[in-house]
């Protein structure tokens, strides 16, 4: 497996792939939070009250970050299905299953590495929004007292890890799409229709199902438990149980599938 | 020389499916079942692979040996590609058995360490070097991870079959900016990372020009010469029959011939053309030549195959028997007045056979006693009396 993982690596860090995606998600993390900090004095997106003293709390330094973890998501599921869906599409998977026969190994290492990439993703947002987060907190009267606290550095690792996991939910949906689908176009459709429009529309329908729906599960985890109002503990579970399912469906497809042209 | 299969009969002549059958190797006692897969490079016993309703390989029954260069062979769509796959383990028979150096392909994992294979093309992340796909299947297979200097060790393993292919001074370059040939090679050279005990390439020689179908059929001579078994699919017969002395023909997944080139080539029967200088004398040649006890055909087409010069226009009476029967034939000829333009010994080559056993040409050629009449009582022109599929050119 350790073969696989630092194999999947040599795809991963070539230039234009990498610095087209962490230019992305510099890109979402800077547009979070300016409009964050535009925000103040007004409501965001789900229509709660943006307020300089909500954001000069310890956990404001990462709400930058957070107000576009879905946006996040969507790098993290994009990123893993054009990689795994990839192998597929370009008859990669051909020499790789040749060079390493077994497949739960080779699958397990390109996942682990996909995940220790989304992990670098969101700590690039993490860092880009905190550190933009300070420059911008004197314009709209927001103190930055706490977020130098030991508490705000807290808050910081908490807001990372919840993000992360978050982000990984959604890698997960782009896995077993992947998988499923075997082309980087129709999984990664699919997987954004599936994670934005589909969710989006029956929760707003049908209020209950945030509370058991995957991607809403793991934007209640992105966000620490501030967007609905399911427990954190309940949603991590949960959203744990839902990616655990999605990797192993994504696995025996993966083992039992036979590989053609 | 590699020997033909000692689990089947020795081969004379070949025939589609009709023949295929009588040269399945006959079950024979466990024991030598069990000497037979482990002598081999590749075994299988019944490997079929079914799509719905269609069989893409059909109960083939393969033996490849240890050490030898040997070429398989067949039209599109017989399956070639399936059995390779399933020799891979990228896919799953549907029925059969199959041995790769002695490991069952249940369990891929067994040899593939052991195994280089190029199937499909080569097939490389586009946005990469042709170094950096090499480094990546190099890791993935752990070059380099055992003992000291394991980075430097892989480094140098990949510039290493970078040479070996001729893609020595273009190894940094994008994969999506390398020719058609230049991918060929480059999948040569993935292949060749692991120093396999078995090479399995599909279609090498795609996209090569002469020189570089001259240098990698060079190298896989080396290859062999060196111990390594190579499995190599091929469309150009003639590389084939250059550099393989070891033959597996199949169509329609059945299994046509498997064993020395050499005695396929030799169970092949040789023909001498001879050809008239008056088209009119060539049914009486022909009548005459059959008179004597041998098989005659008469060939109403206007050429001679694989004849040099311009078109002759002139029927062509082929007569089925050896080289040493020319002198005869043409005393026999100028004893009854006829002259012949030319006369022309034949023994088919590797894509004669191949397309004759193949049935992609199965009669071009009509009996003497077969022949339609035209009213003048001259030789008919050419088509007449054939159906579409015989009246067509081509090598016979």
């Amino acid at each position: 497996m350790i073969n696989a993982f630092r194999a999947e690596w040599v795809p991963l860090l070539r230039r234009r792939f990498l610095l087209g995606t962490l230019g992305a998600v510099f890109a979402c993390s800077v547009l979070g939070t300016v409009l964050t900090f535009l925000s103040v004095g007004h409501t965001d997106f789900d229509g709660d009250p943006v307020t300089a003293a909500w954001l000069s709390e310890p956990g404001g330094l990462v709400q930058g970050a957070q107000a576009v973890s879905i946006l996040l998501g969507v790098v993290a599921l994009s990123v893993v299905a054009a990689a795994l869906a990839g192998d597929h599409g370009h008859g990669m998977l051909r020499n790789q299953l040749i060079a390493q026969p077994h497949r739960a190994r080779l699958l397990a290492g390109k996942l682990l590495a996909l995940a220790v990439f989304v992990g670098l993703v969101v700590a690039v947002a993490t860092v880009v929004s905190a550190a933009l987060a300070f420059p911008l907190a004197p314009v709209k009267g927001v103190s930055t007292a706490a977020w130098h606290s030991g508490a705000g550095l807290a808050a910081l690792g908490t807001g990372f890890v919840n993000l992360y996991l978050g982000s990984l939910g959604y890698a997960a949906v782009g896995a077993l799409a992947a998988i499923v689908l075997r082309g980087p176009a129709s999984a990664i459709a699919v997987g954004i229709a599936y994670a934005l429009p589909v969710e989006m529309l029956v929760s707003r329908i049908y209020h209950p199902a945030r509370a058991w729906l995957p991607m809403q599960l793991m934007q209640e985890i992105a966000t620490g438990g501030a967007a609905f109002a399911t427990p954190y503990a309940d949603a991590l579970l949960r959203g744990c149980l839902y990616a655990a399912v999605m990797v192993a469906v994504a696995l025996v497809y993966f083992r039992r599938r036979d590989v053609t042209s | 020389m590699i020997s033909a299969s000692p689990a089947g009969p020795a081969r004379s002549r070949v025939e589609p499916t009709r023949r295929a059958a009588a040269h399945r190797p006959t079950p024979g006692p466990r024991r030598v079942a069990g000497s037979a897969r482990s002598d081999a490079a590749i075994w299988t016993r019944g490997l079929t692979r079914s799509h719905g309703t269609r069989r893409a390989v059909d109960q083939l029954d393969l033996q490849v040996p240890r050490g030898a260069l040997s070429g398989f062979v067949g039209p599109n769509g017989a399956g070639k590609s399936t059995t390779l796959r399933m020799l891979l383990g990228l896919i799953r028979p549907s029925a059969g058995r199959g041995y790769v150096l002695g490991q069952p392909i249940s369990r891929p994992d067994r040899y593939l360490h052991q195994v280089g294979a190029m199937i499909e093309g080569p097939t490389f992340h586009p946005g990469l070097s042709g170094r950096r796909n090499l480094d990546q299947l190099a890791i993935l297979r752990g070059l380099g991870t055992h003992g000291g200097g394991g980075r430097s060790r892989r480094r140098r393993r990949v510039a290493e079959v970078l040479d070996q292919v001729g893609l020595g001074d273009r190894g940094d370059d994008r994969f999506s900016a390398y020719s058609l040939g230049m991918k060929q090679r480059l999948g040569i050279a993935a292949a060749l990372l692991p120093r396999p005990s078995l090479l399995i390439l599909d279609e090498p020689t795609n996209g090569l020009d002469p020189a570089g179908i001259r240098e990698i059929r060079t190298l896989l001579g080396q290859l062999a010469a060196n111990g390594m078994t190579v499995f190599v699919s091929s469309h150009l017969l003639t590389e084939v029959e250059q550099i393989c002395d070891h033959l597996v023909m199949i169509n329609n997944g059945r299994m046509l011939f498997q064993g020395h080139v050499t005695d396929l080539l030799a169970a092949e029967d040789p023909r001498i053309h001879l050809v008239p200088e008056h088209g009119d004398d060539a049914r009486r040649l022909a009548t005459m030549i059959n008179n004597v006890g041998l098989p005659v055909e008469l060939d109403l087409r206007l050429d001679i195959p694989d004849a040099a010069g311009p078109s002759t226009h002139q029927p062509v009476v082929t007569v089925h028997g050896p080289e040493g029967l020319a002198a005869d034939l043409n005393r026999m000829a100028m004893g009854a007045g006829i002259a012949l333009r030319s006369l022309r010994t034949h023994r088919p080559n590797l894509e004669e056979t191949f397309l004759r056993v193949t049935g992609e040409i199965d009669g071009d050629l009509v009996r003497a006693e077969a022949l339609p009449r035209v009213p003048d009582g001259s030789v008919a022109p050419a088509g007449v009396g054939l159906d579409p599929a015989h009246s067509r050119g081509g090598a016979t």
